[in-house]
């Protein structure tokens, strides 16, 4: 860890900005601050940050339309910032290249949790981590050489489509896909399969976790689709 | 822009502008200035097509066509012919700013929406297109009588005069006989079949100089009507108004054309008035009569009553009438006519100061054809009646017989003969039966009882003047007899349709609900007409509109929701005239569509299927009346409704003020705890010792904590659709949603032991499912409040009938008996409890009853057998019936 990651805050309250940036200061992280859209982008391509945070309420220009500008050009790892409620605008962000999302108010461990996702998730490509051949979570273990899911050291009878599903979570681990992410992956582009994915996932929780309703490993974002969690 | 101008083809948008290019025969040039004119507005950047040329105009004018723009024309096969027409829906659909449509007085073939050229230019000039036309003036209508008179030839198809009237500009085409004459020869003019017939007879110096001047007169007329429009008319002008009568059995169109030339010389308005009397034989003529009055710009009346004078009296009266115009036929002489005194005579003495104008009137001979048609059509043979008959007669004889017996009285006789006269009268049916019991009782009573007896012949002289006399009371009381009777059926088929327009008009006035109104109505008019019906209460160019029913014998509703069907219900919506099968407009559609009309708006639009055959006017009559007790019903429940809609808002305003009022008291709590805190740490500073400060901060962020749960229930509040109070479904796994809820409260509060039931079965539930998340939360939240730290909350989830239950149960104290009643009401500062000390979740609670009612769901509270309170809430499954 020589190199501590550079963080670009694109927010336009003050306060706000200002607690997030003391959150990642104390956390050693270097960090610029954008107010505008424009600012934003012109940042993002003259100092290229490690990851960006993005709130969507801009006063310049509508947040969707700053996501869809950088990703033209960068992969850079994007973390959006919305108020609670707006499940549709979370979606579209998520479906435009949006790494992950964290809803307004949010504590500073959920911040901090999220960012660390988002800058392993980015690092992995390079590190060649991505191809593990076991990931273990608590009780739940995917061998992906032997395509066996066991609990606890019990194995776990999935159907294959259940398996794919839970590798493509295990994939993205902490971070949320969205339904149609999840569909298109599994099932191909142009179908809608929503129900059976509900079905399929209920399945799954029933099978892997103690008490559906209280999901250890998976866990739902209403409206918006599901998320494998990172530590037990 | 285009969306609103096809949508709103009448309404807002102004009226194109008529302008008629008038001549006095074919070949004067008028369709060359009519395209002569649509090139300088062409060339002046006016939007202009060429609608319809007729192709046998000449080479001259043909050759003009080129350099404007042509609308296509619409092929259609006529019989074995193809035609070419003009295609009026092309014409609506390009929506040019001008457009040029040659021979206004033109007959569509039957395959066209329209039955003549000028409904489809008023429909051009509804949608505000402006056309210029092109007419002969034998053409109109009001002086189709003279052109017949010179020319000998009639001049067949005609147009309203009203459409002359309304027209903006007339421009006269003129061009010298002479030179026309010398045109025909040469034959330049009218290359085309359809008039060739006519040429011979039109194509004479002296026709063409009298038709020139009827063209000239008629536009200098039109001229100082146009130039005294404006000008305030002298009071004795002002006060003339023509009334036609038109009567029973006597053709009156020469009446009517007179009124409505004086009319016009008087710049007077004038009606025409029929009064409906007992006999119906008449019917088609009159109204054939009625609608040539309204084609001259008439306003028509029919009246009800059996003293036709005195109705005509009293309207007249009413209506300010000034002069009253009758036709009369001098040479017609009936027995009735013995008995009523003449009606120009009644109105002459009922009203002294009005005016009065008697048109001699001819007999034309298809209406003496018709008269004789329809009188054997009284005549109706059956043996039933003819044994009547027979019966009663020979009844009356061997009765005679007796009294014979005993005292020789010829009077006796003779009465019991005139009495079984009329028995027989009032029995049988028709005038046949009464009519030979008079001969055949003359004859009887000569055979039987004069001397010498059982011959026909008679001795005595005063015997043939007795036979006379007993004839004719014997007649007289026939035909008086057979006439009490028919009016009697009259009366009671009206009474009987009063009734039944009573009786609707009852149950209308009963009726809450459109749909209810709709079926009522339906049902009547199948059950009345035996046809099937379709009623739209909405324009009907909506696909999912229209209340279809069908009657026994006329299962045609298939038939009824042909696209082409819709269409043409869709033009009288829009139009607000009627259509279809028996009218003048889309003649070719299988039913009779009626606008429901009122205040002139068009609320809907009735038809009936004419599968079985065209509906007779007395239907139509019926119908009409029918339909404005419907419009009226329709009216009425529209304006309840918006009545309620106006009662609902201010309710939901009502509720949005009380609950901001509310929320504004709340709020102002925590932050006054947050101020208050943070200005102690900045101020004191260093003097505040650790654990106070400690403390202090902690209380900033529970009230903050506070503050935004209250800020997500006011959130959520603003899913819920304004005004129709409904949420976005989608199907939502229910463990999802209460895991997702539990684990947003165990985030806050993480020391509680909270448990979880779902059902094993994945169960789905159509929701809003951040609402119902934040309806868990609340609730879960509310029961930890109200529950000691070690207690358990527990959520748990089923599904039960058609119905997902979730309860919320706590172990803590249970709810009030006082709070019970009123847990889920806005509770306002002020009123009953303050909710300031407890930070109570009131709001919360009625926020949750609010989102779940949206979902057309239930949500109760109640105490537990074994301690605490449950609260339970219950939404429909997917299929079930929806509550709300």
């Amino acid at each position: 860890m020589n190199h501590n990651p550079l963080i670009l805050i694109v927010e336009d309250d003050v306060s706000i900005c200002n607690f997030i940036a003391a959150v990642l200061s104390s956390n050693q992280y270097h960090l610029i601050k954008a107010e505008t859209g424009k600012t934003a982008i012109s940042l993002a391509a003259s100092h290229c940050p490690d990851l960006i945070l993005l709130d969507l309420g801009l006063p310049d220009m509508d947040g969707i339309d700053v996501l869809k500008s950088l990703r033209e050009w960068s992969g850079v790892p994007i973390i959006i910032v919305s108020a609670r409620g707006h499940e549709r605008e979370k979606v579209e962000a998520l479906d435009l290249g949006a790494d992950d999302y964290i809803t307004k108010p949010f504590g500073t461990s959920e911040l901090l949790a999220r960012i660390r996702t988002a800058l392993r998730h980015s690092q992995k490509p390079f590190t060649g981590a991505s191809r593990r051949d076991k990931i273990t979570l608590g009780e739940l273990e995917i061998d992906i050489e032997k395509r066996l899911v066991t609990i606890n050291g019990r194995e776990v009878h999935l159907t294959p489509i259940e398996y794919r599903m839970i590798l493509l979570l295990s994939q993205n681990m902490g971070k949320v896909l969205t339904y149609d992410n999840i569909i298109r992956e599994i099932w191909g582009p142009y179908t809608n399969e929503i129900q059976t994915l509900r079905v399929n996932m209920a399945n799954i929780r029933r099978k892997l976790e103690e008490n559906p309703a209280e999901p250890k490993y998976i866990v739902t974002e209403v409206g918006v689709g599901y998320r494998m969690v990172e530590e037990v | 822009m285009d969306q609103e101008k096809k949508q709103n083809p009448i309404g807002v948008r102004k009226k194109g502008r008529l302008k008629i290019f008038l001549g006095y025969a074919a070949g004067v040039g008028k369709t060359y200035s009519m395209l002569d004119n649509g090139h300088e507005k062409l060339k002046s950047g006016v939007d202009t097509v060429v609608g319809y040329v007729d192709q046998g105009s000449s080479q001259e004018t043909l050759s003009l066509l080129e350099k404007l723009p042509i609308l296509p024309l619409k092929s259609i096969s006529h019989g074995k012919l193809q035609r070419r027409e003009f295609d009026v829906d092309a014409a609506l659909e390009r929506k040019p700013e001008l457009i040029l449509v040659d021979d206004l007085a033109y007959t569509n073939p039957p395959e066209m929406r329209n039955l003549k050229r000028y409904q489809d230019i008023e429909e051009l000039l509804n949608a505000g297109i402006d056309v210029y036309t092109t007419l002969n003036i034998q053409n109109i209508e009001s002086l189709s009588g003279i052109v017949q008179s010179i020319i000998k030839v009639s001049p067949g198809r005609t147009i309203p005069d009203y459409i002359f009237d309304q027209a903006d500009m007339i421009e006269t085409v003129d061009f010298a006989p002479e030179e026309l004459m010398k045109r025909l020869e040469e034959g330049k003019i009218c290359r085309h079949a359809k008039s060739g017939n006519t040429i011979k007879f039109i194509f004479t110096k002296e026709n063409l100089r009298l038709l020139r001047e009827l063209t000239m007169r008629k536009a200098a007329d039109r001229l100082s009507y146009d130039n005294q429009r404006g000008v305030p008319t002298g009071d004795s002008l002002v006060r003339t108004k023509f009334l036609v009568v038109i009567s029973d059995g006597v053709p009156s169109s020469k009446s009517i054309r007179w009124a409505a030339k004086a009319a016009e010389v008087f710049h007077a308005s004038w009606a025409t008035v029929y009064v409906d009397s007992m006999r119906r034989n008449h019917e088609t003529e009159v109204q054939e009569q009625l609608d040539l009055a309204r084609k001259l710009g008439s306003e028509t009346v029919r009246l009800n009553g059996h003293d036709a004078a005195a109705v005509i009296a009293e309207y007249a009266r009413v209506s300010g009438i000034s002069n009253i115009v009758i036709g009369k036929v001098r040479n017609r002489k009936s027995i009735k006519k013995l008995f009523d005194m003449e009606l120009e005579d009644e109105l002459f003495a009922l009203l002294p100061n009005v005016e009065l104008h008697i048109i001699p009137e001819s007999f034309p001979m298809k209406h003496r054809k018709l008269r004789k048609l329809k009188l054997t059509e009284n005549v109706v043979l059956s043996w039933g009646d003819t044994i009547k008959t027979l019966g009663t007669l020979a009844l009356a004889t061997l009765l005679s017989k007796g009294i014979n017996t005993f005292i020789y009285d010829d009077q006796n006789v003779i009465t019991v003969y005139i009495l079984s006269v009329m028995i027989i009268s009032r029995i049988t049916s028709g005038y046949f039966y009464g009519m030979a019991a008079s001969i055949l009782s003359v004859l009887l009573f000569n055979f039987f009882f004069t001397i010498p007896y059982y011959t026909f012949a008679a001795l005595q002289p005063e015997y043939p003047v007795t036979f006379m006399i007993m004839f004719i009371a014997a007649f007289l009381i026939s035909t008086l007899t057979m006439q009490i009777k028919t009016q009697v059926k009259i009366s009671a088929e009206r009474e009987h349709r009063t009734k039944l327009l009573y009786e609707i008009n009852k149950k209308l006035l009963q009726t809450r609900g459109l749909e209810n109104i709709v079926k009522l109505t339906s049902e009547y008019i199948t059950q009345i007409f035996d046809r099937a019906v379709v009623m739209y209460t909405e324009d009907p160019v909506n696909p999912a509109s229209g209340y279809y029913m069908e009657s026994s014998t006329d299962p045609y509703t298939a038939q009824l929701r042909r696209e082409e069907e819709r269409e043409a219900a869709h033009w009288v919506y829009l139009n607000r005239k009627k259509a279809g099968a028996g009218t003048e407009t889309l003649m070719n559609a299988g039913a009779h569509y009626m606008p429901i009309l009122s205040q002139g708006k068009s609320l809907g639009v009735i038809g009936i299927s004419c599968a079985n055959g065209k509906l007779d006017q007395n239907s139509i009559m019926f119908l009409r009346m029918l339909v404005s007790q419907v419009a009226m019903a329709v009216e009425r429940q529209f304006l309840s409704d918006e009545q309620r809609r106006i009662l609902l808002d201010s309710e939901t305003e009502k509720m949005r003020s009380n609950l901001l009022r509310a929320i504004s008291h709340d709020i102002r709590t925590p932050l006054t705890g947050i101020l208050g805190a943070s200005s102690v740490i900045l101020e004191a500073g260093e003097n505040l010792d650790k654990i106070t400060h400690d403390q202090l901060l902690s209380n900033i962020k529970e009230d903050s904590q506070w503050l935004i749960r209250m800020v997500e229930n006011l959130l959520s509040v603003t899913r819920i659709n304004e005004g129709t109070m409904n949420v976005a479904k989608s199907p939502e796994a229910v463990e999802e949603i209460a895991a997702e809820a539990v684990s947003h409260v165990r985030k806050r509060i993480s020391d509680r032991k909270i448990t979880v039931k779902v059902p094993d079965e994945l169960l789905m539930v159509p929701m809003d499912g951040m609402l119902i998340e934040q309806v868990l939360i609340n609730l879960l939240e509310n029961a930890i409040k109200h529950s000691s730290e070690e207690s358990t909350v527990e959520l748990e989830v089923c599904s039960k009938d058609q119905f997902a239950v979730f309860e919320v149960r706590d172990f803590g104290n249970g709810i009030s008996e006082g709070d019970l009643g009123n847990l889920f009401d806005t509770r306002l500062p002020g009123n009953g409890r303050s909710t300031d000390s407890s930070r109570g979740m009131g709001i919360g609670l009625s926020i949750c009853r609010s989102i779940i009612k949206a979902h057309g769901g239930k949500m109760e509270a109640a105490n537990r057998a074994t301690g605490g309170a449950v609260f339970r809430f219950f939404l429909p499954l997917e299929g079930a019936q929806d509550e709300s």
